[in-house]
């Protein structure tokens, strides 16, 4: 495809704020299409339980995105997977996303691109170093497991591990404590086959003949170290924005975030953002929601504002 | 689109493919569903390539066989013999490029 397709409005992002910001649009008869560069879901995809999205006590990170996708898909709104996008043009009265497959042009925008994991910085590379532990877990059933990170995606991929039969898992967080919820925490060090130790990085990797045999791990205070025999490690150290396609066309924070308005307008007209992209101080399922709801409404007021709507 | 086999018609099936790819999945697994979009893709830039794919959780018999311990994890299968294995994320054009490397 080599033509330029045009739209009323262009989504940047798959994940949650996305596909409810085309929800919306497509509800009020806007032609839409969403263009993702992997698949549509985000980082919700790779949460093996979510028991906080009001509706399900407790759902598969996976089958509650694949519940959005089809209302988005019931709509008949166009999605693009694995859709490499090359380039953006923000400025003008159409907005521009320019991929290997052609160019994609909208009278407004919403960018919902969402992070990527932060990943394990360590002098010795290791391929037994993973971010999804449903995808790789498997592969460390009877083993032993680091995991870096003290968060809630820490916490609930250990218990995870464990239930598919990882037989044991140290767990490193470098602040002074950790950030999942108290029960989880509970629930992870009650069971007998989890360790954790807080204000401690992971200083290298311990790698023979390409096969990772365990990790250095300093404690960020005394500066003391200590090895552990691991056979795989999983980071859940948080993420990083993506904000490369535009990061040099809006204004950011120093963190790389974008400062939306209240109408999540991002101060180039048509131009709105949504979801973990936003610069907030909570990032949750329920607020990408709320974010991908407003810039739907307002980037819909400003094409019927333009006229002509496709 | 995809052929789903399973660890009783993999042998055979793999046997009698004389192009093709097949890959190990997990239903809950968030970059299988993409290696299976990137498939879809690259079968399209490859024409007359037979799409397959085994669920490692159900065919354990298969996995081990085969040696998929990751998931995902790619098969190259040409002339009916498997000449090819990648386990984690590609693109279409990577895909393409492995494909045409083996």
């Amino acid at each position: 495809m080599t033509e330029e397709r045009i739209f009323d409005l262009v989504i940047l992002g798959g994940g949650p704020a996305g596909m409810t910001a085309a929800i919306y649009a497509a509800r009020a008869k806007l032609n839409t299409i969403i263009l993702e560069s992997n698949i549509t879901g985000g980082l919700v995809n790779a949460t093996y339980t979510v028991e906080n999205f009001p509706s399900y006590p407790s759902i598969h990170g996976m089958d509650l995105m694949e519940k959005f996708r089809a209302h988005v898909d019931s709509l008949e709104v166009k999605v693009e997977e694995v859709c490499e996008i090359d380039r953006l043009e923000l400025g003008g009265p159409f907005k521009r996303v320019i991929t290997d497959e052609g160019t994609y042009a909208g009278r407004a925008i919403i960018l919902a691109t969402g992070r990527k994991p932060i990943p394990l910085a360590t002098p010795t590379p290791s391929e037994q170093v993973h971010w999804c532990a449903i995808c790789d877990g498997m592969a460390y059933v009877g083993k032993r497991v680091l995991v870096v990170g003290g968060g809630n995606s820490a916490f609930d991929e250990s218990l995870y591990m464990l239930s598919i039969g990882i037989e044991h898992i140290t767990l490193v967080e470098e602040m002074p404590r950790y950030f999942a919820a108290q029960a989880t925490q509970e629930r992870l060090f009650s069971c007998g086959k989890a360790v954790g130790h807080t204000s401690t990085k992971v200083a290298d990797l311990i790698v023979e003949n390409d096969v990772l045999k365990g990790a250095v791990l300093k404690h960020t205070e005394s500066g003391e170290t200590s090895t552990v025999k691991v056979d795989g490690v999983f980071v859940f150290l948080g993420q990083h924005p993506n904000n490369e396609l535009f990061k040099d066309q809006l204004e950011l924070t120093e963190q790389g975030y974008i400062r939306p308005g209240q109408d999540m307008g991002t101060g180039i007209p048509g131009v709105y953002s949504a979801g973990d992209i936003n610069d907030k101080p909570f990032r949750q399922i329920t607020t990408a929601v709320s974010d991908g709801t407003i810039a739907a409404l307002a980037a819909e007021r400003y094409i019927r504002s333009q006229g002509n709507v496709c | 689109m995809f052929e789903q086999l399973t660890d009783a018609t993999y042998e055979n099936r793999i046997a009698e493919t004389a192009a093709g790819v097949c890959i190990f999945i997990k239903k809950l697994c968030p970059h299988c569903k993409n290696m299976m979009k990137v498939m879809e893709k690259f079968s399209a830039l490859q024409p007359g390539v037979t799409l397959l794919s085994i669920d490692v959780e159900e065919n354990k018999a298969a996995a081990d066989a085969l040696g998929a311990e990751r998931a995902p994890t790619t098969l190259i299968i040409k002339g009916g013999s498997v000449v090819g294995k990648k386990a984690g994320l590609m693109n279409p054009k990577e895909m393409l490029a492995f494909y045409k490397s083996v």
